[in-house]
């Protein structure tokens, strides 16, 4: 077998990409754990039925699919939250919450693949269990902000929005399902022209419809809430905007209130969110770059009811952003020499000063090592010793 | 590439006179401008604008793919590469539909009865997506050009294309035989574009819904 081909939207990735990555788990891990939250790991691949209590049934096609052998339909995971809900509502039942967990994972999904998206995809995320809130989604947002901001990225924004906003106003509009999930991807898309369109073809309340069309295109300060001329009229929308409001006062006491801006088409595609939502973005990037949120039902469906939420950062489109982090590494020596015995003893003892040490194991004289040299010098920066 | 210039893909061609007047009419600039010069970028520093040229059909990726903050493009397009960019506003010009059509012989045939026929099309994904929306199984042959031709040389049964007066068709002796839906030009905008340049953004949104719909911007 020659055949080099690797599944499409699938990479290798080589040492000078895998520094990078490992100094952003590194640093992710390190905020997580100072906010004590603790690792946790979830199999890379659970049944269909338990992946789509959290996807619902809407993403199947997105699914790496196959059977095991006594027949049961497995999917690889497309997403962590779910897994770990599971582990959770299977696990936890006992212990004291909330809880605090985090995880450096990678998921899969037959995307179309492209820059910035690939099949398998790696995500650094936490999950906050048991606890309902302002305050948790505050603390959820500010870790968020705080991971990009370790990363070294300085210039970026995080869309806020109270998923329960729009929600309510759908349940009390008395439109069929089909009516709601096509208008809640046509926000989400933000497809304005054919939303219009739809919104005018249909028997619901003038301020609603106006209402609706004007969510995928209310962005920016907290004021923006200001502008939603029938949420007065619906108990729980209110009660959203309302609790919108306190997450943002709330993200003002944290320090962070810089990066966020209140972004009404923010829905998440994922059928568990219930309350605040949240994505992030670079202006340069074309892609998001982090999503979470209040997921208060998915817990539930494991039979263990629970508030919670999370989010999850893609590691690959960050890495993208990441051109030169700050990398700290030991210098690294280059030891040979025609007495192997003095070579590992110099070897060795450069290694207990905590440098790298490469040691020559083709037995090269002192020319040759040095021809060697010659343009490495930015990998080899401590140089050559030759014994 | 990160700037704060506000950049524009422009749709090469018919499309472009008429969106260099809702330019001007939206005071945003539009000296020296011209399809047919060798320059593809035009900047202008004042304003913090830059167009780009593109082949209609290449929009879509300058703008999902961020090179673009903002597109001019058909709806036909945008259709038919399915990609994920935001759709704003309506311009209303560059009508025309999607049919599909049939030689003047079979022109009283029944829709099921195209079930196993084969369409020859400049449109794979809209015509395919049509037909399995209608329960048919039609083989589609993509062409790039001259579609009406293949039902007279016998490549095809019917075709899938876009007509705006329907002349062509006449000509080749095809008749609209269904209509797929209709195309109009859009602005489209780039997912995170419209959220890291909303303030220069926005704005212009609701200058050219408004002009779109009539009123004045």
């Amino acid at each position: 077998m020659k055949s080099r081909k690797i599944s499409r939207g699938l990479r290798d990735l080589l040492p000078p990409e895998l520094k990078v990555r490992r100094f952003m788990e590194e640093k992710a891990a390190a905020l997580f754990a100072s906010y004590a939250y603790e690792e946790v790991m979830t199999p890379t691949f659970e049944y269909l039925e338990v992946v789509e209590m959290g996807t619902g049934g809407n993403i199947r096609e997105e699914l790496f699919l196959f059977m095991d052998r006594e027949g049961g339909i497995l999917s690889l995971r497309p997403e962590m939250t779910t897994g770990i809900a599971r582990l959770a509502a299977t696990h936890l039942r006992d212990a004291v919450f909330p809880q605090r967990l985090y995880y450096l994972s990678n998921s899969f999904r037959y995307v179309q693949p492209h820059l910035a998206q690939y099949r398998e995809f790696w995500q650094a995320g936490i999950e906050l269990l048991g606890a309902e809130g302002v305050r948790a989604d505050a603390e959820v947002i500010t870790i968020a902000v705080k991971a990009l901001q370790e990363m070294g990225l300085d210039n970026f924004k995080i869309s806020l929005n109270q998923i329960a906003i729009f929600n309510s106003l759908l349940d009390d509009s008395g439109l069929n399902r089909e009516e709601k999930d096509c208008i809640r991807s046509l926000v989400e898309n933000k497809d304005l022209v054919e939303l219009s369109r739809v919104l005018e073809s249909l028997d619901i309340d003038d301020e609603l419809k106006e209402t609706i069309a004007i969510l995928p295109v209310l962005h920016g300060g907290i004021e923006v809430l200001d502008r939603l001329p029938y949420v007065e009229k619906n108990r729980r929308a209110l009660a959203a905007v309302q609790e919108l409001r306190e997450v943002y006062e709330t993200l003002q006491l944290c320090g962070v209130i810089d990066h966020i801006v209140v972004d009404m088409g923010v829905l998440r595609g994922l059928d568990y969110y219930t309350g605040t939502v949240f994505e992030g973005y670079s202006p340069e990037l074309g892609y998001g770059l982090l999503g979470g949120g209040r997921y208060d039902h998915l817990l539930g469906k494991f039979g263990f009811p629970c508030p919670a939420t999370g989010f999850a950062l893609g590691m690959d489109r960050l890495a993208l952003l990441l051109k030169h982090p700050a990398l700290q590494e030991a210098p690294r020596y280059l030891v040979g020499g025609k007495d192997f015995a003095a070579v590992i003893a110099q070897a060795e003892e450069l290694r207990k000063q905590g440098f790298a040490v490469e040691i020559d194991v083709e037995g090269k004289s002192r020319q040759e090592l040095e021809r060697k040299l010659e343009g490495r010098e930015n990998c080899i920066t401590g140089g050559l010793i030759y014994v | 590439m990160y700037d704060d210039y506000l950049t524009i893909a422009l749709s090469k061609g018919t499309l472009l006179e008429p969106t260099l007047e809702v330019f001007k009419k939206l005071k945003l600039p539009g000296e020296g401008i011209d399809d047919k010069s060798r320059s593809m970028v035009f900047t202008y520093d004042k304003e913090r604008v830059k167009y780009i040229m593109c082949r209609p059909t290449d929009v879509p990726a300058y703008v999902e793919q961020g090179a673009a903050d903002l597109g001019i493009v058909g709806k036909d397009v945008i259709v038919e590469q399915a990609r994920d960019v935001f759709e704003m506003v309506d311009l209303q010009y560059g009508y025309c539909r999607f049919v599909v059509a049939v030689p003047e012989a079979i022109k009283n045939i029944a829709l099921k009865d195209l079930n196993y026929k084969r369409a020859a099309t400049k449109f794979p994904v809209i015509a395919e997506n049509f037909f399995r929306s209608q329960g048919l199984q039609v083989e589609i042959i993509k062409l790039h050009g001259n579609i009406e031709l293949a039902p007279l040389m016998g490549l095809a049964d019917m075709i899938v294309d876009l007509v705006s007066t329907g002349r062509t068709l006449k000509e080749n002796r095809l008749v609209e035989f269904i209509k797929i839906m209709d195309s109009t030009t859009r602005l489209i905008c780039n997912r995170v574009s419209y959220r890291t340049k909303h303030q220069q953004i926005q704005p212009l949104i609701e200058n050219m819904q408004k002009l779109s719909t009539g009123g004045s911007a």
